[in-house]
């Protein structure tokens, strides 16, 4: 097997308090090949955007990375100055976040935001700039964009806004994506036209891409491969069909089961009793133990380690 | 008395739109929220009420507790009229019709503690300060919660423990009919599905009419009776939820049920949903 797109390799990242620093990413392993689509699934707390803001170096003034390694083609990210990284970002890997009426310049126009991402990082012209711009745009479903670059965000519904990102962040041709929870501020029904918008973008485009997401469900639809992440920890990492099929740890299956469905028999939800641990708070053992029903003394006591089963990794002293 | 609880009767409510300049010369234009909508809730029913943004469910929440008014139409509260109730008794209605929102968080002042947040609330209702207390611990053992989470204050709790305290605050007032908007959404899913356990649980021992207001159609098939499906400020669909959701009539509620992920069974060609958006539109 090749070299990964991604590697990701005992990461650690921590907010700074009045105590000395409080790890909420405490060491996460994983891999992400090229033109591979990986779920990052979780609740929140459980790291998953804290560690992609750190993969980015995008962390607040309060957060920073404590350890680990982040190689990105070869070239360690965490040693790389921050104008490499600027060049980096948007043009090698781009980046959707959740919210996409406070990721646009509500001053600019649509097509000024476009186009100045493709002038920061490649020395094309103007006019060569604005007709990137437009393919970008059209490639991401924006019809008549020529005329649409004039227009500025308050014009664009909330579905359109994040479809004007992901063209901002597929404007230089990146390699990896990175989405962070990209639907979640969206209505169902847009939702779906941007999960399919992601997945034609892949097959067409080659793009790697990890997907954050809360939801299962939703993630399945459109990954290759599923890592589950809880307390800061990857608790479970497998294909999609193992993980809706054949999820091993604890928390996996029952975030699956406590998700109502619209197939399937009624009555109550499978519940998982307490809340997500909080930072600062974390139990010295498996974070998961407090609100596990499989739990036994050591589950409390000491973490497990992210051991490889076959084509999984899992990290639980009782796997199912 | 046997009539609806809470019914609807044509009520459209509509904001202009435009400057202050476009209203004096006429220009101005009416967005209209809810249009025309007529319906009728019985004493114990579980409806749950689907929309995307700008379907007007919330809107419909908002005319139903008396915090908007309606433009056109009435609203009648176990027969009365809302618009008389609100004039006539000084407020004394509101007890009957509680409500339950979706951020936690700023539903609840971060400087009262719980117990104190709920003793008002049961003061409120006339319920003498000897008892304010044991009915404080027994309001929280009815969501769920110990003792213990009395003196804390909200941003002590986790969401879903200040979402039951919501529930708590409302339940104080006795209501007969208790409105939730998206009270689930912004919870974790662990969280989410105990809220939605504790809300089925109590709509059946308590009898307890409920309104549930969801964009989640998954949601409202595991907890409502009835569903009514809206989109731009109208009833297109509704009917008991199973039959509505087995057999869509109306091609939005098709699409919004096309629209729910369904995991890898789920994936699907881009064709599919371009094609389904355009024949709604």
């Amino acid at each position: 097997m090749s070299a990964p797109l991604l590697k990701i390799e005992e990461l650690h990242v921590g907010f700074r308090g009045a105590d000395g620093i409080v790890e909420a990413v405490r060491g996460i392993d994983f891999s992400v090949a090229s033109g591979e689509v990986v779920g990052i699934v979780g609740e929140s707390g459980s790291g998953k955007s804290l560690s992609m803001l750190a993969v980015m170096r995008l962390l607040g003034a309060t957060a920073r990375i404590t350890g680990g390694r982040v190689v990105f083609d070869g070239e360690d990210l965490l040693a790389a100055s921050e104008a490499r990284m600027r060049e980096i970002r948007g043009r090698d890997i781009a980046m959707v976040f959740q919210d996409p009426q406070s990721s646009l310049n509500p001053a600019l126009s649509i097509g000024r935001q476009v186009i100045d991402v493709v002038r920061a990082h490649r020395p094309v012209s103007t006019s060569e700039a604005r007709r990137l711009a437009i393919q970008a745009l059209e490639r991401v479903g924006i019809g008549e964009a020529s005329r649409r670059l004039e227009a500025y965000p308050h014009e664009f519904s909330g579905g359109m806004r994040q479809r004007a990102l992901i063209a901002m962040a597929i404007a230089c041709r990146p390699r990896l994506l990175i989405a962070d929870e990209p639907t979640t501020a969206l209505d169902v029904t847009v939702q779906a036209q941007i999960v399919d918008l992601i997945a034609e973008l892949r097959r067409d485009l080659g793009l790697a891409v990890i997907f954050i997401s809360h939801n299962l469900q939703l993630v399945a639809e459109i990954v290759d491969r599923v890592v589950v992440m809880y307390g800061g920890k990857v608790v479970e990492d497998g294909s999609a069909a193992d993980i809706e099929h054949a999820a091993r740890h604890p928390y996996t299956r029952l975030l699956k089961a406590c998700v109502p469905s619209l197939q399937g028999p009624l009555g109550p939800l499978a519940a998982i009793e307490g809340a997500p641990p909080r930072l600062g708070r974390m139990p010295p053992g498996c974070p998961f133990a407090p609100r596990c029903p499989q739990a036994v003394g050591v589950c409390g006591r000491e973490m497990p380690a992210l051991v490889t089963d076959a084509a999984r990794r899992i990290a639980c002293w009782r796997p199912q | 008395m046997s009539g609806p609880i809470l019914a609807l009767r044509g009520v459209t409510k509509a904001y202009a739109q435009g400057s202050l300049l476009d209203r004096l010369v006429g220009g101005a234009s009416r967005f209209v929220a809810l249009d025309d909508v007529t319906l009728e809730i019985a004493r114990g029913d579980v409806i749950g009420i689907v929309g995307e943004s700008g379907s007007g469910k919330s809107t419909l929440a908002s005319l139903a507790v008396g915090l908007t008014r309606p433009t056109a139409g009435e609203i009648l509260l176990d027969g009365e009229p809302l618009a008389a109730l609100m004039r006539d008794h000084a407020g004394s209605w509101r007890r009957r019709i509680q409500m339950v929102f979706q951020d936690s968080s700023s539903a609840l002042n971060p400087r009262k503690t719980i117990a104190r947040c709920l003793a008002q609330t049961l003061a409120l209702r006339g319920v003498p300060r000897a008892t304010q207390e044991d009915d404080t611990i027994a309001l929280l053992a009815l969501v769920g919660l110990g003792a213990e989470t009395a003196p804390r204050l909200p941003h002590e709790l986790s969401g879903g423990q200040r979402q039951r305290v919501g529930l708590a605050r409302a339940l104080a007032m006795k209501p007969d009919i208790l409105i939730a908007d998206e009270p689930v959404s912004s919870l974790d899913v662990s969280l989410q599905a105990q809220v939605i356990n504790l809300l089925s649980r109590l709509t059946r021992e308590l009898g307890l009419t409920l309104l549930f207001i969801s964009h989640d159609l998954a949601v409202v098939r595991t907890l409502c009776s009835r569903i009514i499906v809206m989109r731009k400020g109208r009833i297109v669909e509704e009917g008991p939820c199973l039959d509505v959701l087995a057999r869509p009539t109306h091609p939005y509620t098709q699409l919004l049920i096309s629209s729910v992920p369904k995991g890898i069974v789920g994936r699907r060609a881009p064709a599919a949903v371009a094609s389904a958006t355009s024949s709604v539109g």
